[in-house]
C-alpha cells in the first residue's frame, strides 16, 4: 500500500482513497453487521482480521508521521477519526463474538460451531467453560446429594443431557414459574 | 411447601435492577441445600420400602413410588433454581469485568462469595490472556466514536500521566483535551467526567 507522493501540504485524494477506503474496511463493516445481527456465532474471518490489523497499524504510523511533520491538523484529525472508526469496528466485532461464546459455551463446544472459532477464541472458550464448571461444582453441585451432581444431567437417572444448555438457566423463565406458583399459593 | 425457598432465591434475582449485585444470600442457599438432602433421604427410604416389599423398582406404581417421585422432582426443581441463581450472578460478574476493570472495589467484593471471587479472577485472567494474544485491548472503545478527542474534567487528583500523545498533569478540577481511548479508562473508574455540549 504505497503512501503516494505527498507534497507535505495536501494529500492527493486518490492516495487518500487507496490508503483508507480499501474494500477491507467495507468487508469488516459487513462482517461486524452480520455478527451483530445473527443470533449464533458465524465463521471467524481470520484473513480479514489479520489484514485489518496490519492496515490499522500502518495507518497509525502514517498518522503519527503526518502529525509530526506538521501537516494540516484538520487532515490529521480526519485520518485519526477514520482510524478510530475502523478500530471500533474491529474491537466491536471481536467483543460480540466473545459475548456469544460466553453465552453459549457448552453448546458451542459440543457441536460443529466449535470450528467457527479462531484458535485464540477456542482457547478462551475452553478456559471459560472450565472456570464456569468449577464454579458451579464448588457452589452447588458438590453440596447436592449423590446422583444429582452432574452439570449436564438433572440426575443420573436421566437418559439425555436434560439440564439443557447452560443458557437455559435463565432466571426469568423460572421467575415466571415461581411467580405463578406464588400467586396460586396466595389465592388459596 | 416444597420449593418455596428456592423460589425466593430466584425471585431475588429479578427484584434487583439489571446489572446490580446483591449480597450472596448464604443463609437461604444453605437452607435450600438442606432441603435437598432431606428430600434425598426421604427418597431413599421410600425406595428401600419398595425394595423390601419385594416389588420391582422400575415398574411399581404404588403410593410409595409416587411419594418418591415427588421428592425426586422437588429435588430437581431445587437444583435448577440453585443453578439458575449461581449462573445468573456469574453473568453479572462477567459484565462487571467489562464495566469496572480487573480490580473490583471493596463494596462489590463484599457481595461475592468465595467461589465467585475466584471465578472473577479466573475470568479476568482468561480475558486478559485472550486480549494479549491478539495484542488488542477490547475493553476500551465501547461506544462508536464521534470525535477523536474529547474534553474532560478531572474529578480526582491523578497527577502526571504519560499518554500516547501528551503528558498532562491531571490535577483535580482541571480540564483537558484528551484522546478518547486514553480518557475512557479514567472515565470508567470515575476519575474523570466527559464534558458534553
Amino acid at each position: 500500500m504505497a503512501s503516494g507522493s505527498e507534497d507535505g501540504l495536501g494529500i492527493p485524494s486518490k492516495d487518500y482513497d487507496s490508503l483508507i477506503a480499501t474494500t477491507d474496511v467495507e468487508l469488516l463493516k459487513r462482517a461486524w453487521q452480520n455478527e451483530k445481527a445473527a443470533p449464533e456465532i458465524l465463521q471467524f474471518q481470520a484473513d480479514l482480521i489479520r489484514r485489518s490489523q496490519e492496515q490499522i497499524q500502518l495507518m497509525e504510523d502514517t498518522v503519527e508521521e503526518y502529525a509530526e511533520n506538521g501537516t494540516d491538523p484538520l487532515t490529521v484529525s480526519l485520518y485519526q477519526m477514520d482510524l478510530d472508526r475502523t478500530q471500533f469496528l474491529l474491537r466491536s466485532y471481536l467483543r460480540i463474538r466473545l459475548q456469544k461464546i460466553e453465552k453459549y459455551m457448552l453448546h458451542i463446544s459440543k457441536t460443529e460451531l466449535w470450528n467457527r472459532l479462531s484458535k485464540q477464541e477456542q482457547k478462551f472458550a475452553k478456559r471459560s467453560t472450565d472456570h464456569m464448571e468449577k464454579h458451579l461444582k464448588q457452589s452447588v453441585l458438590s453440596r447436592l446429594p449423590y446422583g444429582y451432581q452432574s452439570i449436564l444431567k438433572q440426575s443420573i437417572s436421566s437418559e439425555d443431557d436434560d439440564m439443557g444448555t447452560i443458557s437455559s438457566f435463565c432466571a426469568n423463565h423460572f421467575f415466571l414459574m415461581c411467580y405463578c406458583l406464588f400467586l396460586s399459593f396466595l389465592i388459596y | 411447601m416444597y420449593g418455596r425457598r428456592a423460589c425466593q432465591l430466584v425471585k431475588e434475582l429479578s427484584d434487583r435492577d439489571a446489572g446490580q449485585l446483591t449480597a450472596f444470600n448464604r443463609d437461604l442457599f444453605d437452607q435450600v441445600i438442606k432441603e435437598c438432602s432431606a428430600h434425598h433421604l426421604e427418597l431413599q427410604s421410600l425406595m428401600r420400602i419398595i425394595q423390601e416389599g419385594g416389588l420391582d423398582i422400575q415398574t411399581t406404581r404404588n403410593a410409595d413410588h409416587f411419594g418418591a417421585a415427588i421428592h425426586h422432582l422437588a429435588l430437581i426443581r431445587n437444583k435448577r433454581c440453585l443453578m439458575a441463581y449461581v449462573y445468573n450472578r456469574t453473568g453479572t460478574i462477567q459484565s462487571l469485568r467489562w464495566k469496572v476493570g480487573p480490580v473490583l472495589p471493596q463494596e462489590i467484593q463484599e457481595k461475592l462469595n468465595y467461589s465467585e471471587e475466584e471465578y472473577f479472577k479466573n475470568y479476568s485472567a482468561a480475558l486478559e490472556s485472550y486480549m494479549s494474544e491478539l495484542e488488542l485491548d477490547l475493553t476500551v472503545d465501547m461506544v462508536p466514536p464521534k470525535d477523536p478527542y474529547i474534553q474532560v474534567r478531572v474529578l480526582d487528583d491523578i497527577g502526571d500521566v504519560l499518554l500516547s500523545d501528551q503528558s498532562p498533569n491531571l490535577a483535580r478540577h482541571s480540564m483537558h483535551f484528551l484522546k478518547r481511548t486514553d480518557a475512557e479508562q479514567f472515565i470508567s473508574q470515575g476519575l474523570m467526567e466527559e464534558l458534553t455540549g
